[in-house]
C-alpha cells in the first residue's frame, strides 16, 4: 500500500513539474510578465510542495499506526473479557489476534479472539481508507496552494533555495545523529559493565579470560561469582597485544609504503606510474578476510616451518604472521596517500633546489619530504587507526589466548578479535561477557579517537610550520 | 668592451614535436645586466632554462647545439650539471624559499657543495649573502624564522641570497619581479645594479621600462626566434628590425 502511494506521489510530482513549467511559460507570454525566476524553477516549486508534504505525512503516519492501532486493540479485547496481567501477555494477545487476521493462526479460537480481530480488520481498513483520503487531500491542498503562488509570479527561486538547503540540512542531521546513537548505545551499556567491574580492575588488569563470567544476571550477582569474577576482565593483554601487532604492521608498512609513493612520485615515469599505481591499488581492495586465510593457512605455517628448522618454537597462530600480512594490508594507503601529498609539493620547491645544484635525492630528503610531512604523519596515523580496528586478519591468524608477551613468534590477541569472539553464538544480554565487548568497543573508540586527533593536531602544527 | 662569458650557438630546443627556439645565437657579456624581452611564451624562459640545464627536469625537453661558457660546452650530455648549477644560479617567477628557516634557506646550497665545513664558516657564508642581497638588516634578528614567513618582496631577496650562497659565477633571473608590487621591484633593482658588479646576469622581463633601466644589453625573441639583439639603448631608441620597434610601442605583444 504505502508502495503504491510512494509511486502516485512520484507520479504526479514528475508530471506537476512539466505542467508548472509549460504553464508559466504561458503565463509570461499571454500575459507579457517577466517571471522571477525560470519556469523551471516552477516546476521544482510544484514537485516539492506536491511530494514533500505528503511524504513526510506518510511517514509520521506509518511510524504511529501500529502503536494506535495496537492499544485500540489491547483496550478492545479487555472490554470483550481477554484476561492479562501484565504487558507480554498483552502483546501476546494481539499477535494472535494479528495473526487471526492474516490467517495464518492456527491454535484454539474461543469468541473474545474472533471478535477482536474483527475489530482489528475494522481498524486496519478504517486506517488504510483514511490515510489514502489524507494524503490525497494533502496533495490538493498543497498543489492548490502552490499553483496559486506560482499565478501571483512568486520568488520561486528563492523559495526552491530554502526547501533544497532543508533536505541537505535533515541529511547531515540523519548523519550526525547516526552516529550519536551509536557512541550512547555504546556507552550505556560500557556503564552496565562498570556497574558490575570495576573500571580500575578492567583498566589495569593483567588477566583476560571472560568466559569465566557464566553468571546469568548481572544484577543477581554473589560475593563469591564477584571474586571470581573481579580480575577476569583485564584489558592490559588486550591493549599490549593490540599495539603489539600493529607496531610490527607499521614496522612493515611505513618504510615500504613511503619509499614506493616516493617512487612513484618522484622517480617513475608517467608509463610505469600509470601500471603500477593501479596495481598496488588493487592491494587495497583485496578483502581483508583473503589476507586473513593467507596469514592463517600460508604464512603462518611456512614462520612455524622456518622456525623449527631453526630450532625455534614457533606458535602457528603468531603476532609476527598477523602483524606482517596488515602491514602489507596497509601498504597502499601509506603508499598512495604520501604519493599524492609528495605529489601536491609545487615544483617551483624543486626547481628551486635543483637551481642551487642540488641533485634528486639531495632535492627529496632535504625539501620535498620535509614539505610533505605534516600529510606524510597524518597518513601513516591513518594507517596505525586503521591497524587497531583491523579485525579479520587477527581474529584468523593472530589467536584467541590473551597471552602478555612481547615474543613475536607467540600467539597474542587484540581488542577487536575479543570483541567477535564475545559475540559470536548465542548471548546473554545481561551477562558481564557480552556486555565487556561494549566496553572494550568503547575503549576501541576512544583509543582511534584520541589518535585522529594527535594526527590532526599534528598535521597542522606542521603546516604552520612549512606553509 | 668586455668579454663574452656565454656563448650560445645554433640553439634549438624541441618540446616533444613541438619547437620552442630556433637557431639562436646569443652572446651574453661578462659582468653585464643581459635583458630578454619578447611577448610570453616566445621563448625567452626557456633560453635561459638552457643555461643551467634546468631543462633536463623535463622529460620531454630536446636541447641541440651548443652553450659556451668560457669556451665549454655545457650542453655536453657528460657535464656535471651539478657543479654546472653551482656556477650558474638561478631566480625564479615566483619566489619559491623552502619550508625551512631563514639561515637554513642560505645555507643549503652550501652544504650540498660541502662549503662551510664549520658553523663559523657558514654563519659567515650567510651573513655575506644576506648582506650581498640587501636583506641582512632586516632579517638579522630572526634567521631562526621560517623564509616563508617573510614578505613577497623579501622573499624573493631571499631567493637571490640563496642563489648567491653558492657564490655563482652567472645569475639567471625569469621575470624576478613579476609578482612584487613597485616598491619591491625598485629595491630589486637597485640590488641588481649592485650585482652585476661581480656577477654576470641575465633577466628576463615583461617590463620595458625594467629593462632600459637595468640591462646594458637587450634581446628580442618572438615566436623561439632572436630577431634582435644588442645594446639597451639602441634597442629601444633605434631598433633595427620593424618587429621589435613594434614590440616595444606596445603595438603587439
Amino acid at each position: 500500500m504505502n508502495i503504491v502511494l510512494i509511486f502516485l506521489i512520484t507520479i504526479f510530482s514528475v508530471s506537476l513539474f512539466f505542467y508548472g513549467k509549460s504553464k508559466t511559460k504561458t503565463i509570461s507570454i499571454k500575459d507579457n510578465i517577466k517571471l522571477n525566476a525560470l519556469p523551471k524553477f516552477y516546476g521544482y516549486y510544484l514537485v516539492l510542495w506536491c511530494s514533500i508534504p505528503a511524504l513526510v505525512f506518510l511517514l509520521v503516519w506509518s511510524l504511529f499506526e501500529p502503536v494506535i492501532i495496537k492499544s485500540i486493540i489491547i483496550e478492545t479485547a479487555a472490554n470483550q473479557g481477554a484476561i492479562f496481567s501484565d504487558k507480554n501477555e498483552a502483546n501476546l494477545i494481539y499477535e494472535k489476534i494479528k495473526a487471526i487476521h492474516l490467517g495464518t493462526y492456527f491454535g484454539d479460537l474461543d469468541s473474545i479472539l474472533r471478535e477482536s480481530a474483527l475489530a482489528y480488520a475494522k481498524f486496519i481498513n478504517l486506517f488504510t481508507n483514511s490515510k489514502v483520503v489524507l494524503i490525497f487531500g494533502i496533495i490538493i491542498a498543497s498543489v492548490i496552494y502552490s499553483l496559486k503562488k506560482i499565478k501571483n509570479n512568486n520568488k520561486a527561486r528563492d523559495d526552491v533555495e530554502v526547501i533544497l538547503k532543508g533536505l541537505l540540512f535533515v541529511s547531515s542531521l540523519i548523519a550526525i545523529l547516526t552516529t550519536l546513537g551509536i557512541i550512547f548505545s555504546l556507552l550505556f551499556e560500557s556503564i552496565k559493565f562498570f556497574s558490575v567491574i570495576n573500571i580500575f580492575d578492567y583498566l589495569f588488569g593483567t588477566n583476560w579470560s571472560p568466559q569465566r563470567a557464566f553468571v546469568r544476571d548481572a544484577s543477581s550477582i554473589t560475593a563469591a561469582e564477584f571474586e571470581e569474577l573481579k580480575d577476569a576482565f583485564g584489558f592490559i593483554p588486550l591493549i599490549a597485544g593490540t599495539s603489539f601487532i600493529a607496531f610490527i604492521a607499521m614496522l612493515v608498512a611505513v618504510p615500504i609504503g613511503l619509499f614506493s609513493g616516493i617512487y612513484m612520485a618522484e622517480y617513475a615515469s608517467i608509463k610505469v606510474r600509470r601500471i603500477s599505481k593501479p596495481i598496488i591499488e588493487i592491494l587495497a581492495g583485496i578483502p581483508t578476510v583473503v589476507y586473513g586465510f593467507f596469514a592463517a593457512l600460508t604464512v603462518g605455517p611456512f614462520f612455524r616451518q622456518v622456525g623449527e628448522n631453526l630450532g625455534l618454537t614457533v606458535s602457528s597462530e603468531s603476532a609476527l604472521a598477523a602483524g606482517l600480512i596488515m602491514g602489507i594490508m596497509i601498504i597502499p594507503y601509506v603508499s598512495s596517500l604520501s604519493d599524492d601529498v609528495i605529489n601536491s609539493v609545487p615544483q617551483s620547491l624543486r626547481d628551486g633546489s635543483y637551481a642551487v645544484g642540488a641533485t634528486k635525492s639531495e632535492t627529496i630528503k632535504q625539501v620535498v619530504i620535509p614539505a610533505a610531512l605534516p600529510g606524510i604523519i597524518g597518513s601513516v596515523l591513518l594507517a596505525v587507526s586503521r591497524a587497531i580496528g583491523e579485525t579479520m586478519i587477527v581474529v584468523m591468524a593472530a589467536g584467541l589466548a590473551a597471552n602478555l608477551t612481547i615474543n613475536p613468534l607467540e600467539s597474542t590477541t587484540t581488542i577487536t578479535t575479543q570483541i567477535v569472539m564475545i559475540l559470536v553464538g548465542d548471548q546473554e544480554f545481561d551477562s558481564p561477557k557480552t556486555q565487556s565487548a561494549f566496553a572494550l568497543g568503547l575503549t576501541l573508540f576512544i583509543a582511534t579517537l584520541i589518535l585522529n586527533y594527535i594526527a590532526q593536531r599534528a598535521v597542522k602544527k606542521y603546516r604552520e610550520k612549512y606553509d | 668592451m668586455s668579454n663574452v662569458k656565454i656563448k650560445s650557438k645554433n640553439l634549438n630546443v624541441y618540446y616533444g614535436d613541438k619547437q620552442a627556439l630556433f637557431d639562436v645565437n646569443l652572446d651574453l657579456n661578462e659582468k653585464e645586466v643581459t635583458a630578454l624581452i619578447g611577448p610570453s611564451g616566445c621563448g625567452k624562459s626557456t633560453f635561459i632554462r638552457c643555461i643551467n640545464r634546468m631543462n633536463d627536469v623535463i622529460d620531454i625537453c630536446k636541447v641541440t647545439g651548443n652553450i659556451e661558457m668560457d669556451g665549454i660546452n655545457i650542453n655536453d650530455k657528460d657535464l656535471d650539471v651539478v657543479s654546472l648549477r653551482e656556477r650558474v644560479g638561478m631566480v625564479f617567477q615566483k619566489p619559491n624559499p623552502f619550508p625551512k628557516s631563514i639561515y637554513d634557506n642560505i645555507s643549503y646550497g652550501p652544504k650540498i657543495h660541502g662549503k662551510g665545513e664549520t658553523k663559523s664558516e657558514l654563519d659567515q657564508i650567510v651573513e655575506n649573502s644576506l648582506k650581498k642581497s640587501a636583506l641582512w638588516e632586516e632579517v638579522k634578528d630572526r634567521l631562526d624564522e621560517p623564509g616563508t614567513s617573510l614578505s613577497g618582496g623579501q622573499q624573493q631577496r631571499l631567493c637571490i641570497a640563496r642563489a648567491i650562497s653558492v657564490n655563482p659565477e652567472v645569475i639567471l633571473m625569469d621575470e624576478p619581479c613579476s609578482a612584487l608590487d613597485p616598491i619591491a621591484t625598485a629595491k630589486i633593482e637597485e640590488l641588481i645594479d649592485e650585482l652585476k658588479k661581480t656577477y654576470t646576469i641575465v633577466i628576463v622581463t615583461h617590463s620595458m621600462a625594467q629593462a632600459v633601466r637595468v640591462s646594458q644589453k637587450t634581446g628580442f625573441f618572438h615566436l623561439g626566434k632572436l630577431i634582435e639583439v644588442g645594446k639597451t639603448e639602441k634597442i629601444f631608441k633605434n631598433p633595427d628590425n620593424k618587429m621589435t620597434q613594434d614590440y616595444i610601442t606596445g603595438r603587439f605583444g
